[in-house]
């Protein structure tokens, strides 16, 4: 910032920037003490000190950083040095790689002091992308009649410049083959195809698009589409398998949305900060599920590997996916340094990663917040009834114990009697002495257990002195064992104790501060400490209740167990994300240990004047503030993005295509003026993204023939003017679902948890526990699901989804590469899937059909939505007669027959 | 074969549809070589090695035990000089534990190796061991990461996948990057994934038994339902009818790359399989990796970590020399699933144990790549993601070590029979020119005819490299 534009800013800035200012030598100096200096003292001194300054140099005598400043030239060759490698020398202890940056970057910044370049931000914004789109005037054309539909006008008015003719409309079957993949991803059936042949009515085009956009399966295209950008996955991807719980209902919340046609601005809003709005105020589901968005994304490994460095690693992963995915801007290289090519300075990012600083992705209870609170409530107090229930146990079974600790002498006289017999082999029935005794089983049988472990409490050591040469001796006569009279005193003299302590007890629990003495060892190891012989777990206390207590105790669990009945439904949960918001200061070079100045919280400044999103008045950048000003109707990028990505999947070719720049160094829009005004339309029919695609495919562009023409092959061989439909191959998932629709083996239902991940589902080459994590997949032909509801791991990537260019989950995909190898060629000819869905076809037209050739045009107009011509028809004749069935466990001549079509590109392309 | 030859002399009847007349007709069907994502490219400048075979000592060797002698350990035993308390590593470290292994000087370089390595000794002139390495930290997954990928955390591609996206594969038979091993080591796919790159460029794991069945090592590569006549017969149909598509919508690249790559599919399927049959291999060949022979069952046991098979170590080495014959830019080899040495404890017992496993064959992958003139274009990395403490962990174990420790090149253009850079007296931290692994991957992109500076993929709006902003060429171990 130079000191005229200083001079211009506002009160606010101003102060701001002074305040900074007066920080800054206490800082640097600060900084040059603690961090510089000693790495020169480390790695320089040696050699540039006072007394040896070899070449002339003495580091030594920059003691202060007052001192540094008056030599900037001398700090730049230092700095030169160090970039180069040549100090220090080779052979002397080096500063590891992070030091040399650290010093590096220091030296550079003290060469150059004046060196950081502003930014011209008038001129910035005159760059297309950050100028508000508008409406722009119909282009006058020519060909008066061929337009359909507003944007028919552009695309003419470009081609007519060009002196290039559109070719000639698609057939109807290759219109609704290709309108039914782009907008559900499943072919037309035979039904649909020969009604819409049929249909001579001029909206017979528009009813199939509407039927289109209202199927269920039209979010699960579309939705995946968002899931690429979203990065979505089923697990958390690092060292180890580390499932997201419920990551699923993300992945459902965009479908639903999509088809429910939820308006974009609010689409974005909720996944930023659905948490922190009030609408829908009804399902809590659609407010708050979107947040996976955010909590779903990758986090990194702590530890010993650097917390702060893995903390800004994820939020440059929100930040990224954010800006790429939804501003078509790339802002995450300012992390580090300020933007090579766009206006984003590197405090642009930290003043926007605000937003996200401080925030938890954890997980989320789906429910309004008095919904959640009645649950913990609910949940709070089932605990506290437990407890209570507890609780009345265990005072019940002390007052029981303490009943009969009167009796001790009782207890073990009879105890040691049953001891003693059985020593001698004879009958010792413990139920038959307590009832004669009227001692309480439970208790003598405690006792019982204490003499035969051998190990007794305090209180009884020299009660046992005595009971054990006593047993030795003890004479019996007829069943009855003698007590001897040594062993009757002792047992007298600890009934004395016992009783003592007793009274001792009652006068302590008598005192107001009864807790101040604890009861005595006596009480204590026979009575109250866990395991002693007058004691009792819950479940016995409750079989030794009688009469009242036991009464209480039953209604007291009675209630417990009506009060779980009412037990409030609980929400769903989910990977989520909540708080965030915090100020940060710049990480200098993406150091998140190396602060620099603060950055004020807040949009990107090349877009906050256009939102007018006046953040610097407050320290506080929220995720809805974030939100607000993505789809703030004046940000110029937000709709243009979208609408563009939609056209892009229309056409194969985005109006700019890069979709996920919209910078200096993306492409250039092919149709600008085209782009702002569909941009603004879309805008003023409420964020529609249903009117958008029947704005598009309602078009005659979209109604274009795929043929080639080589006049305008010539002119325009990429067909940026869309003189023709350029065929495309269909992606993964429509592909394999295509496939099953064909084969008849496609399971349509919706939405739910993504494969089962514990099935073990498909073996992977040799590769234990890995298949059992995965669960069925994408070439599991037992899985006629469709392929969005395939399990998506990070960790454990499924290696036949890859093949077919399904992108890395670990990052947002701005789209799907199209690659061509030999691997997925051996999937089409040898997979147990492709081979099924081949069984599949040969079924279905084995019985409807039962010529020959009857047959065979059931099967084109199955897999390719057509008739077969003369020609196809000879040659798939010839080949059903001349190949042969191999025998048991082979193919069928049907079936390789059905196989070569579904391996076939007229099926593997759309045109 | 070209797509033409194939439905020439496959195709019968082809004529009597009159199909021959239209591909008379056709100038796209079979001309362009492959020039798809793996159509091999330029390197930025002549390159001395054409392929990098990385054996993958997980867990972490120790240095002072193995290829970085320090006989001062000895004199100094059990005592706790500052240079090595004030290192922090991830356990706390008591005194000074010199090395039980002798180290002998060997070959005409006089190299310095311990007994650990007979067989490989026997090397030396050929070996260039850095003592000097370093890493940024001493955890398993993020050292891992670095040492695949050039990261800590898992968001960039591995080495393997950025040289096929610099250079392309030289077989369009067989995937260009592939990963050996006995199961799923640390940190598992995500050691070998292509992330931001194209999917394509990713490792292919193939880890495979002691008996198993060479046309299943790829998956799909064996048709189960069709004999190899019928399966001909009904791809010919299958490019027939491509062909009358064609015919219909025009001749679009896509089309006829899609019909080019049936075809190398349908070669692949005898080809692959015949890479992975070491039966082909001599009596004497499968005995000098040790897959046969007195040794051969030998099955390294560690406490507390997986065992390492000898045979199939050895039977890995065998398998790597036949892929990079075959033009396989990188093959890995992993030592055993998990994290075999990490020796927190009984690090004695555990290193002379898992050297038995692993010296002979390496040694054979080193002879035999001689012996065939292979060596020289083809860069052989010895190594895991960090060292080892000098000082012991409880009564006889040793820490990790991410300050200074020891890997080996061989072939490809490195200088044999040298040690380059240094540890300090103690072995612990690399005090003379420290190679960090930056600096590695840099020179072995440099080796492979790559500038680490511009092998770059664009990818959220910046240039991303294997280097990230670091990395310098080791030019001192160059030949």
């Amino acid at each position: 910032m130079n000191i005229c534009q200083l001079a211009l800013a506002g009160i606010f800035l101003t102060s701001m920037v002074t305040s900074l200012r007066a920080q800054a030598p206490a800082k640097d100096s600060e900084f040059f003490t603690q961090n510089i200096q000693p790495l020169l003292r480390e790695y320089c001194l040696k050699c540039h000190s006072a007394e040896k300054h070899k070449g002339d140099i003495d580091l030594e005598s920059f003691s202060s950083v007052d001192q540094v400043k008056k030599n900037p030239k001398l700090w730049l060759t230092v700095a030169e040095q160090l970039g180069h490698n040549e100090m220090p020398p080779k052979e002397k202890p080096q500063p590891t790689a992070a030091q040399r940056a650290q010093l590096l970057e220091w030296a550079t910044h003290q060469g150059r002091p004046a060196a950081a370049k502003a930014i011209d931000w008038d001129h910035a914004r005159t760059y297309w992308a950050f100028q508000p789109p508008l409406i722009q005037p119909r282009p006058k054309i020519k060909d008066a009649h061929w337009p359909k539909r507003e944007l028919d006008y552009f695309i003419r008015a470009a081609q007519e410049k060009q002196g290039l003719k559109p070719g000639p409309a698609a057939a109807r079957s290759t219109w609704i083959r290709r309108a039914t993949f782009d907008l559900i991803g499943l072919p037309p059936t035979l039904e649909e195809i020969d009604a819409f042949e049929r249909d001579t009515q001029p909206d017979a085009f528009a009813r199939v698009i509407d039927r289109l956009l209202a199927s269920p399966h039209y979010g699960e295209r579309w939705g995946r589409f968002w899931l690429d950008l979203a990065r979505y996955a089923d697990d958390e991807g690092v060292s180890f398998l580390t499932p997201s719980p419920n990551a699923y209902l993300y992945r459902d919340w965009v479908i639903q949305a999509l088809n429910r046609d939820l308006p974009y601005d609010q689409f974005i809003r909720l996944q930023l900060a659905g948490d922190e709005i009030t609408e829908p105020t009804n399902d809590w589901f659609e407010r708050l599920g979107g947040l996976g968005f955010q909590g779903l994304g990758p986090q990194f490994r702590k530890g010993a590997a650097g917390e702060a460095k893995a903390k800004a690693d994820e939020l440059e992963d929100r930040i990224d996916t954010l800006s790429r995915g939804v501003l078509g801007v790339t802002i995450s290289c300012a992390r580090c340094h300020d933007h090579k090519f766009d206006p984003i300075p590197t405090r642009d990012y930290y003043s926007l990663a605000a937003a996200y600083n401080g925030a938890a992705w954890s997980p989320r209870l789906f429910a309004s917040p008095e919904a959640i609170a009645a649950l913990k409530k609910w949940e709070a107090e089932l605990a506290e009834r437990k407890a209570r229930l507890k609780q009345f146990a265990a005072s019940e079974s002390q007052r029981l114990g303490s009943i009969e600790l009167t009796r001790v002498d009782a207890y073990l006289i009879s105890a040691w009697k049953l001891q003693v017999l059985k020593s001698r082999g004879q009958p010792a029935d413990p139920i038959a002495a307590a009832q004669r005794e009227k001692l309480t089983p439970h208790f003598l049988n405690q006792w019982i257990q204490l003499l035969a472990g051998g190990k007794a409490p305090a209180p009884l050591k020299e009660w046992l002195v005595i009971a054990d040469p006593s047993a030795k001796s003890a004479v019996v006569k007829d069943g009855a064992v003698e007590v001897p009279v040594a062993l009757l005193a002792q047992t007298e003299k600890l009934k004395a104790t016992v009783a003592a302590a007793r009274l001792e007890e009652e006068h302590r629990k008598s005192q107001p501060d009864k807790k101040a003495t604890p009861a005595s060892a006596v009480i204590q190891e026979l009575l109250t400490n866990p395991g002693v012989p007058f004691g009792a777990g819950e479940k016995e206390a409750v079989a030794l209740l009688s009469g009242e207590p036991q009464k209480q105790y039953r209604q007291l669990l009675q209630a417990l167990e009506q009060f779980e009945k009412m037990a409030p439904p609980t929400p769903l949960q989910s990977p989520s994300v909540s708080g965030g918001g915090q100020p940060m200061n710049v990480f200098v070079r993406g150091n998140p240990e190396k602060l620099g100045e603060p950055a004020p919280p807040g949009f990107l400044k090349i877009l906050s004047e256009r939102t007018a999103t006046k953040v610097e008045t407050r320290n506080q950048f929220s995720r809805l503030d974030l939100a607000n000003a993505i789809v703030n109707p004046k940000n110029p990028l937000t709709a243009r993005v979208i609408v563009n990505r939609v056209w892009h999947y229309h056409f194969g070719r985005g109006i700019v295509a890069s979709l996920g720049n919209f910078g200096h160094l993306g492409d250039r829009p092919t149709h600008p003026a085209l782009l702002d005004t569909l941009s603004v339309r879309f805008m003023e029919s409420g964020w529609s993204l249903k009117w958008l695609h029947r704005e598009i495919m309602l078009s005659a562009t979209y109604r274009l023939g795929g043929v080639m023409e080589t006049r305008n092959l010539a002119a325009d061989p990429d067909n940026h003017l869309l003189w023709r439909m350029t065929p495309r191959r269909l992606d993964l998932e429509a592909w394999r679902d295509g496939m099953l629709a064909v084969a008849g083996r496609l399971d349509p239902r919706l939405g739910g948890p993504s494969l089962d991940p514990k099935n073990p589902g498909v073996k992977q080459d040799g590769l234990p526990g890995y298949s059992s994590m995965i669960g069925p997949h994408a070439d599991d032909p037992a899985q006629g699901r469709r392929t969005v509801y395939c399990i998506i791991s990070r960790y454990a990537p499924n290696p036949t989804m890859g093949l077919f260019d399904f992108p890395e989950p670990n990052v947002a995909s701005d789209r799907r590469t199209v690659t061509t190898i030999p691997q997925q060629q051996l999937f089409v000819l040898n997979s147990q899937f492709v081979h099924t869905m081949a069984k599949g076809l040969a079924a279905r037209i084995e019985q409807p059909a039962t010529s020959e050739e009857d047959r065979l045009r059931l099967a084109w107009r199955l897999a390719y939505g057509r008739l077969p011509d003369a020609r196809e028809t000879k040659l798939a004749l010839l080949f059903l007669r001349s190949a042969g069935d191999g025998g048991t466990g082979q193919l069928t001549v049907w079936e390789q027959f059905c196989h070569s079509l579904l391996a076939s590109n007229e099926f593997t392309f759309i045109n | 074969m070209s797509l033409r030859e194939a439905l020439a002399r496959c195709g019968h009847g082809v004529g009597m549809l009159g199909l021959a007349g239209l591909l008379g007709t056709e100038s796209h069907a079979g001309t362009a070589a492959s020039g798809g994502p793996l159509a091999l490219k330029p390197p930025h400048f002549p390159a001395k090695a054409k392929r990098v075979i990385h054996l993958w000592m997980n867990g972490a060797p120790s240095q002072v035990d193995t290829f970085d002698p320090k006989p001062l350990l000895a004199k100094y035993a059990g005592q706790r000089p500052e240079a090595t308390t004030t290192l922090t590593t991830e356990n706390n470290t008591g005194g000074l534990m010199p090395s039980p292994f002798a180290f002998k000087k060997h070959g005409q370089s006089g190299l310095e190796i311990s007994e650990l390595f007979p067989n490989v000794a026997r090397f030396a002139d050929d070996l260039c061991v850095i003592r000097s390495m370093q890493t940024d930290v001493p955890v398993h997954e993020s050292s891992n990461w670095m040492m695949f990928t050039g990261s800590i955390q898992p968001n960039r591609p591995s080495y393997g996948s950025w040289l096929l996206y610099g250079l392309g594969n030289e077989n369009d038979n067989l995937p260009g990057f592939i990963v050996l091993g006995e199961g799923l080591p640390v940190n598992g796919p995500s050691n070998w994934s292509s992330r931001f790159l194209p999917g394509i460029y990713q490792g292919s794991q193939v880890t495979l038994p002691r008996v198993y069945q060479p046309q299943e090592v790829i998956p799909h590569l064996h048709n189960e339902h069709l004999s190899s006549a019928n399966q001909r017969r009904a791809l010919d149909f299958t490019q027939q009818l491509n062909q009358l598509h064609k015919d219909r919508w025009g001749s679009e690249n896509a089309f006829n790359t899609r019909m080019q790559s049936l075809e190398l599919a349908f070669r692949m399927q005898t080809s692959a399989a015949e890479a992975f049959d070491v039966s082909q291999e001599s009596e004497s060949i499968r005995e000098l990796y040790g897959l046969t022979g007195p040794d051969s069952n030998f099955v390294a046991t560690i406490p507390g970590q997986s065992t390492v098979d000898r045979a199939l170590f050895g039977r890995n080495c065998l398998l790597a020399r036949r892929l990079v014959e075959r033009g396989v830019r990188v093959v890995q080899i992993y030592c055993g699933k998990g994290q075999p040495w990490d020796t927190h404890s009984q690090n004695t017992d555990g290193h002379r144990s898992l050297a038995r496993a692993v010296d002979q064959p390496i040694a054979a992958l080193l002879q035999d790549l001689k012996q065939r003139g292979l060596l020289d274009e083809t860069l052989v990395l010895w190594g895991g993601e960090f060292g080892r403490t000098p000082t012991t962990q409880g009564a006889d174990g040793r820490d990790h070590n991410h300050y200074g420790f020891s890997v080996w090149l061989a072939g490809g253009g490195v200088k044999g029979g040298m040690a380059y850079g240094a540890t300090d007296q103690w072995g612990f931290r690399a005090t003379e020119n420290p190679v960090h692994v930056h600096d590695l991957h840099a020179t072995m992109l440099h080796l492979m005819g790559l500038d680490h500076k511009r092998l770059t993929f664009r990818h959220g709006g910046r240039d991303y490299r294997l280097t990230d902003v670091q990395g310098e060429v080791v030019k001192g171990i160059l030949a």
